[in-house]
């Protein structure tokens, strides 16, 4: 037990007091950098933050939680308008038209060519398409996810299906599973639900898809009264008018699985990361594709942009980019479960992000992006659309005319 | 100086309101005349072009409908059953279960909606939610709940209430402990039954509190509902469970549409000011502040 003096402790207080004012002022010449996120300090991206934080670069990052994707593009749409923007941010991919025409998304390029060029040769060359808006190179594609298919391997295995999952898997096979799970489960102490498809504007485009469609075809036009549409449509509304899906939200549908009440569902990749090791015990196949059909997957989730007016600022933001691109930060970067966008390699995080990861190879599109000033509304609109016609209110046919009248109407603005 | 010290007094609070209440009223009445979006220094003048653009608004229509469902299903709701719950714990005064079974009504009024809202949709999914399992093992059918379109309304509605019925229960029970007993004891001695007793003597002499209830709750029931529905259904399935303030909400914050989030608020408004005048001019007589 060593002695305490008043005099040591002035001594030792004086000096942690100088060495945090050195290290202030150290500090003071640092570019301070605020990223509005969709993640909180508990999360893997925190840890890329901090690992940059640590390699004492003259930039300090910090990472400021602003809610789910919608929340944060309003926050920043706010700060903007105050003249406080997030000098990055967490931008969902489906916002990219509103983050370059609305809240005005830095041309990287235009920073750095010759920076952005070596920071975007880290990653696969397919990708660039989708940050670019309008010529523009808005973000760093880093964040992408794909919708996969997840199955209960208890309730599988109890049902006496094969754990011999196809490569392909078609809603031919997907659906019958989904019947002889139903058959034979009936009264299970846990199953509840054979099938749950939900996040229904991105999983619908899925169908649609791969039927041979599109959503908003690759010129930006709506394509929505095409027979493949109608196919795709079709095809994803059938297990719920057969009563084998019922239709419940993202969240409900992810609580039910982890709980071991639902046999099947289709949702983001990321999901690895968590659902194979809860009672589902979840071992992973491709999103279905359509019978006779060659598959057309979209991808999912967020890039990193840029929103700082202040070139000094955006040049630090770029030193943060660097490091997100490289092996090092990819591989930290990779515990969130999204797939290795690089040209690092990264090992997958865990075999059950195999499909997901074949689908990368197999091409993805964008996850739909709403192009006019009312894109997000355009959004809801869709999301309504398949609402009603999963739940009979409205025929697919119809569904269909009425929200490609209505989403005209709105994209149009 | 005589005159100044009120207004020292009432300064911050005439500020308050001044900033906070009819600053954003005005300002939402401006903007919903007006083409402006936060980003760009252009305004125009778009004269009713918002309210046309609100009025023709399928979702509009259905979030007025559910609105007017909401109030009329929810304000009867949140004045009579705290009231039943207050004549209750009323009764009750003096045992030591009584701040028990205040404290347990009370409790949901002080949850998080967000918390509220993930509790019920354990309780609500439809997979395998705690009601749902219920039913089954009472041999009933299951069923969607919130995620039904037909039931979506009356699940946000009963969540509603149940997070908000405790602080009217709370006033109607700080009201009820001001009746002299004395009146009460009187009557049962010239042989008032229960009934009489309390429309003739304990509802009279609580009416102020009443009308404060019957004033207020409307503008509690329009502020609760957005919280549970954001948290619960998201205005879903299909707009099934929307209701003017999320409309609102959504047109302005989600898709920054702010003249017609304005207009819309502009029509809330009036329709909230009518109520009150009517209110005002045909309950208010019958209160009695003496």
């Amino acid at each position: 037990m060593t002695s305490l003096s008043r005099r040591s402790l002035l001594v030792s207080g004086a000096a942690m007091i100088g060495a945090g004012l050195l290290a202030g002022r150290a500090r003071a010449s640092d570019a301070r950098l605020t990223i509005s996120s969709i993640w909180g300090a508990d999360k893997p991206f925190q840890k890329v933050v901090d690992a940059f934080n640590a390699k004492g670069l003259g930039v300090t990052v910090e990472n400021r939680f602003d809610g789910d994707y919608e929340t944060a593009t309003a926050k920043a749409l706010a700060g903007i308008a105050a003249g406080k923007e997030p000098d990055l941010m967490i931008t969902g991919w489906k916002f990219g038209y509103f983050a370059r025409r609305i809240l005005g998304a830095r041309d990287l390029r235009e920073i750095n060519s010759a920076r952005v060029n070596a920071i975007m040769a880290n990653f696969r060359p397919s990708l660039a398409p989708l940050v670019t808006i309008d010529g523009a190179l808005i973000g760093l594609p880093w964040a992408m996810s794909t919708p996969i298919t997840f199955i209960n391997s208890v309730l599988w295995a109890e049902a006496g299906l094969s754990a011999d999952l196809p490569e392909n898997p078609d809603t031919d096979w997907l659906y019958d599973a989904a019947r002889k799970l139903d058959a034979a489960l009936k009264g299970h102490a846990t199953y509840r639900s054979a099938l749950a498809l939900s996040n229904n504007e991105w999983t619908s485009q899925s169908f649609i898809q791969n039927a041979g469609g599109f959503i908003i075809d690759p010129n930006g036009k709506l394509a929505l009264d095409s027979e493949a549409a109608r196919l795709g449509m079709e095809a994803y509304c059938a297990p719920a008018h057969e009563g084998l899906w019922l239709p419940v939200s993202g969240k409900e549908q992810d609580a039910a699985f982890e709980a071991g009440a639902l046999a099947i569902c289709t949702t983001t990749s990321t999901r690895a990361v968590a659902f194979p090791q809860g009672p589902a015990k979840a071992i992973t196949a491709k999103f279905p594709g359509l019978p006779g059909h060659a598959r057309n997957m979209n991808s999912g989730g967020n890039f990193l942009a840029v929103y700082t007016k202040n070139q000094e600022r955006a040049e630090a933001a770029l030193t943060f980019l660097e490091f997100c691109a490289s092996a090092e930060g990819q591989k930290i970067w990779s515990e969130v479960g999204y797939l290795n966008t690089s040209t690092h390699e990264i090992p997958l995080i865990n075999e059950f992000m195999k499909p997901a990861e074949a689908q990368l190879v197999d091409g993805l599109t964008a996850e739909t992006i709403w192009p006019g000033k009312r894109g997000l509304e355009g959004q809801t609109i869709w999301r309504n659309w398949v609402s009603r016609m999963l739940t009979k209110d409205v025929s697919v046919a119809d569904g269909l005319k009425q929200a490609s009248a209505e989403l005209s109407t709105v994209l149009a603005d | 100086m005589k005159t100044l010290a009120p207004w020292i007094f009432v300064g911050p609070a005439v500020v308050a309101v001044i900033v906070f209440l009819y600053g954003p009223m005005i300002a939402s009445l401006v903007l919903s005349f007006l083409d402006w979006n936060l980003l760009s220094p252009d305004v125009g003048f778009a004269g009713t072009r918002h309210y046309q653009a609100v009025a023709a608004s399928h979702d509009f229509r259905l979030s007025a409908w559910n609105t007017l469902l909401y109030c009329l299903v929810l304000i009867p709701a949140q004045i009579l059953l705290p009231l039943g719950f207050a004549l209750m714990i009323h009764g009750v005064r003096g045992s030591r279960m009584g701040p028990i079974y205040r404290g347990a009504l009370f409790l949901p009024t002080i949850v998080a909606y967000s918390v509220a809202g993930v509790a019920w949709s354990w309780l609500l999914n439809p997979v395998n939610g705690l009601f749902n399992e219920v039913l089954s093992a009472l041999g009933l059918p299951r069923s969607r709940w919130h995620t039904d379109p037909q039931l979506a309304l009356l699940c946000v509605s009963l969540v509603t209430f149940w997070k908000s019925f405790g602080l009217n229960m709370l006033l109607w029970l700080a009201a009820l402990t001001t009746v002299p007993q004395s009146l009460i004891e009187a009557a049962r001695l010239d042989g008032a039954r229960p009934r009489r007793i309390f429309f003739n003597i304990t509802l009279p002499l609580i009416s102020p509190t009443a009308f404060f209830i019957a004033v207020t709750t409307l503008f509690s029931v329009l502020d609760d509902i957005v919280g549970v529905v954001d948290v619960l259904t998201g205005g879903g399935p299909a707009g099934s469970s929307s209701n003017l303030l999320y409309y609102l909400w959504q047109q302005g914050l989600g898709f920054f549409q702010f003249g017609q989030a304005s207009a819309v608020a502009m029509i809330l408004i009036v329709a909230v000011l009518l109520v009150t005048w009517a209110q005002f001019a045909l309950v208010e007589r019958k209160v009695h502040y003496e």
